[in-house]
């Protein structure tokens, strides 16, 4: 037991120190202890990166250093991930979200945090960067099988594409497969109505805590 | 000495870089490492650097910073790189003072500093707020008639024309660009200032050209704006932009947004990347350097971290270089509320003592149409004028008690919710109603009894 929490406990340091070299080494050495893989992610990585996305929020740490632990955690989480089973895969995934700044907007940063955050929530994140044709979130959300599809705009004239990917949802036929949240500066609560999308966040830490309430409705659905 | 041709070859033969990589490497590492080279720190409980070594420091920190990360050219992926000689030769040449807008109407535009007895230049009008088309002239002729505001900034938004949605670069998008410039002049001389500036830009760069015109459009008088993307970050809109402005010959008015939070990191970060912006935007042949202090937590520039930040960048500027600077003031609380009014006027207190003009106000998350008010940017320039009768100890003083009044409320979802223009005045007569005057009342009182002398 106390090799158990030793290992643990590297694998939270790895997590606040952004140190991906020993997350990965702190991961095998948990599947080699014969650790559950589930309950040594929950415990080793997803608890310290919740915790820094708490300081984020409370400006304790700044970006840089929660972009590096979401990367740390990907690292760890790839030798994890070879010892789940289908089924706690699928448990330890709280979803799949698509996400990118829409065409004809290349505003970045807003869009990043969300990503990190959502990350470091225990979502699996495609992140199709800046400047993303309406198609390639439809592309890659069925590549995918996201159920989640995430659009920022910074401007109120690009704001416009959020309106219509939801249109081009609808026509394909494909709208009820997708939870679809919107954000952006001039994006409101009343825009995200007036297009029909699911969801509207504010910034990073409301999307986390949309989707997560989200997620437990799903499940508690299921 | 630099040219912009020269910057457009580097974009283009630059060193290649990822986004991803350029806003770590580049930025948030060597900001980090800079911060800790030159001891800057916030002390939590000051709203106004009065600290001229750090201010300097901030300076040295900042020009390390653009020396070492650059530009990046977001299209063709490439860094645009600067030496110590291209530096200091733009810094020496650097704009200290012009003219903008015609005849009667015309403006001088000079560098101020650090407590400087001479009154803030104010930049005011709909700062980029969703104007309706049916208002857009009314609206913009009640900001050229307050005397106080010298140039109209930014006459707004137009998103739909005739009830259709415009779609960026659509034809209908070149249709806007047109109307907005003529019924900014229109305003103008419905005020009876038909010479006075427009700080403008046509939202889509191709409707740049669409929308200059001597006779009814933007003149070559009036201020051209872009934005520097955040971190110090170029596209291939800002370079198309750039090669036309300049080739007009009109004044060219830059703004940059740090985000405390974000790449930069915290305060003292984000103070090293407005430096190294303000002095990207010389190198780029701006006139104007405008700061909008962004914050990744309240998305609004009256915070404690914001107002101290702006300070030490406005500083950092005028004490070490001829630069004209100005700060955009963008609040949590929104026209209409008493809130609105204590919020901009601790910025202003903050950047005007620190050598800024004043470009604003305006709120961070207007709700729909109109929500600016000309008469709060009469009461901002009234405090603009009044704070540069101070000192920045006194400034600082006056800065925090207005930030405890507003402090709990700069969350957007508690902040009072104001009103559009149609609701504060009379739109017949273009005069504030009972009620706004009443308010801009009370904030004379409420600013004069925490020691503004207005």
């Amino acid at each position: 037991m106390a090799e158990h929490e030793a290992i643990i406990e590297r694998m939270r340091d790895s997590i606040l120190e952004a140190d991906d070299d020993e997350a990965v080494a702190a991961a095998e050495a948990a599947l080699a202890a014969g650790m559950d893989p589930l309950a040594a992610l929950e415990a080793g990585f997803s608890e310290p990166i919740r915790e820094l996305g708490e300081a984020f929020n409370r400006l304790e740490i700044f970006l840089p250093q929660l972009v590096l632990s979401a990367r740390t955690m990907q690292a760890g989480l790839k030798v994890l991930e070879r010892a789940l089973t289908t089924a706690a895969r699928e448990a330890a995934r709280k979803g799949v979200v698509v996400i990118g700044t829409v065409e004809g907007d290349i505003h970045d940063i807003g869009k990043t945090i969300v990503v990190a955050m959502l990350r470091s929530a225990g979502y699996e994140v495609h992140d199709l960067g800046t400047d993303v044709p309406l198609p390639q979130f439809i592309n890659v959300a069925e590549q995918t099988h996201a159920d989640i599809i995430g659009m920022s705009a910074l401007l109120s004239t690009t704001m416009l594409r959020q309106r219509d990917l939801l249109e081009l949802l609808q026509l394909k036929g494909i709208r009820d497969k997708y939870f679809v949240i919107v954000g952006g500066a001039p994006a409101t609560q009343a825009w995200a109505d007036s297009i029909g999308a699911n969801a509207f966040a504010r910034d990073a830490h409301e999307a986390v805590l949309c989707l997560n309430a989200r997620a437990r409705n799903v499940t508690s659905r299921a | 000495m630099l040219s912009f041709v020269e910057i457009a070859k580097r974009s283009e033969t630059g060193p290649l870089a990822t986004a991803d990589d350029f806003a770590m490497q580049n930025v948030a590492f060597r900001v980090s490492a800079l911060e800790k080279k030159y001891g800057l720190r916030h002390a939590a409980g000051t709203y106004v650097n009065c600290d001229d070594d750090l201010a300097d420091r901030a300076w040295q920190a900042g020009r390390e910073l653009i020396l070492q990360s650059g530009l990046y050219s977001l299209n063709s992926r490439r860094v645009i790189q600067f030496d110590e000689q291209e530096v200091d030769e733009r810094l020496a040449a650097a704009t200290a003072e012009f003219t903008a807008g015609a005849g009667k109407g015309a403006v001088r535009v000079y560098r101020r500093d650090v407590e400087d007895r001479r009154p803030p230049v104010i930049f005011g009008g709909p700062f980029n707020a969703d104007v309706h088309e049916s208002m857009f002239v009314k609206l913009n002729e009640a900001f050229a008639g307050e005397p106080l505001i010298d140039l109209l900034l930014l006459p707004g938004y137009l998103k739909n024309l005739d009830g259709v949605e415009i779609r960026p670069n659509s034809g209908l998008s070149t249709r806007a660009a047109m109307l907005y410039a003529r019924w900014a002049r229109e305003a103008l001389m419905r005020a009876g200032r038909p010479g006075m500036p427009i700080v403008g830009h046509a939202v889509m760069a191709l409707n740049e050209i669409a929308s200059a015109n001597e006779d009814w459009g933007l003149r070559v008088c009036d201020p051209r704006a872009f934005a520097i993307i955040s971190e110090l970050q170029v596209d291939d809109v800002t370079l198309t932009r750039l090669a036309y402005y300049l080739a007009l010959g009109a004044p060219i008015y830059i703004s940059a947004t740090p985000l405390i939070g974000g790449y930069a990191g915290g305060p003292a970060g984000a103070a090293i990347v407005g430096v190294a912006a303000h002095i990207a935007s010389v190198l780029l042949g701006g006139d104007v350097m405008h700061l909008g202090p962004q914050h990744v937590k309240y998305k609004q520039q009256t915070n404690a971290m914001s107002l101290w930040m702006g300070s030490v960048v406005k500083q950092a500027v005028a004490r070490n270089s001829r630069m004209i600077n100005t700060t955009s003031v963008t609040t949590s609380g929104r026209p209409g509320s008493l809130q609105y009014i204590l919020e901009f006027s601790a910025l202003a207190l903050s950047v005007v003592t620190s050598g800024s003009h004043l470009t604003g106000p305006r709120p961070a998350e207007p709700l729909g149409w109109n929500n600016v008010s000309p008469l709060m940017c009469r009461l901002f320039a009234e405090v603009g004028r009044a704070a540069a009768q101070l000192g920045r100890a006194e400034a600082n003083q006056i800065a925090g008690a207005l930030h405890a009044k507003y402090q709990d409320k700069l969350d957007l979802k508690d902040a009072p919710v104001g009103l559009p223009f149609e609701q504060m005045y009379d739109v017949r007569t273009l005069q504030p109603n009972a009620e706004h005057w009443a308010l801009y009342e009370q904030g004379r009182q409420e600013l004069r009894a925490v020691g503004l002398p207005l």
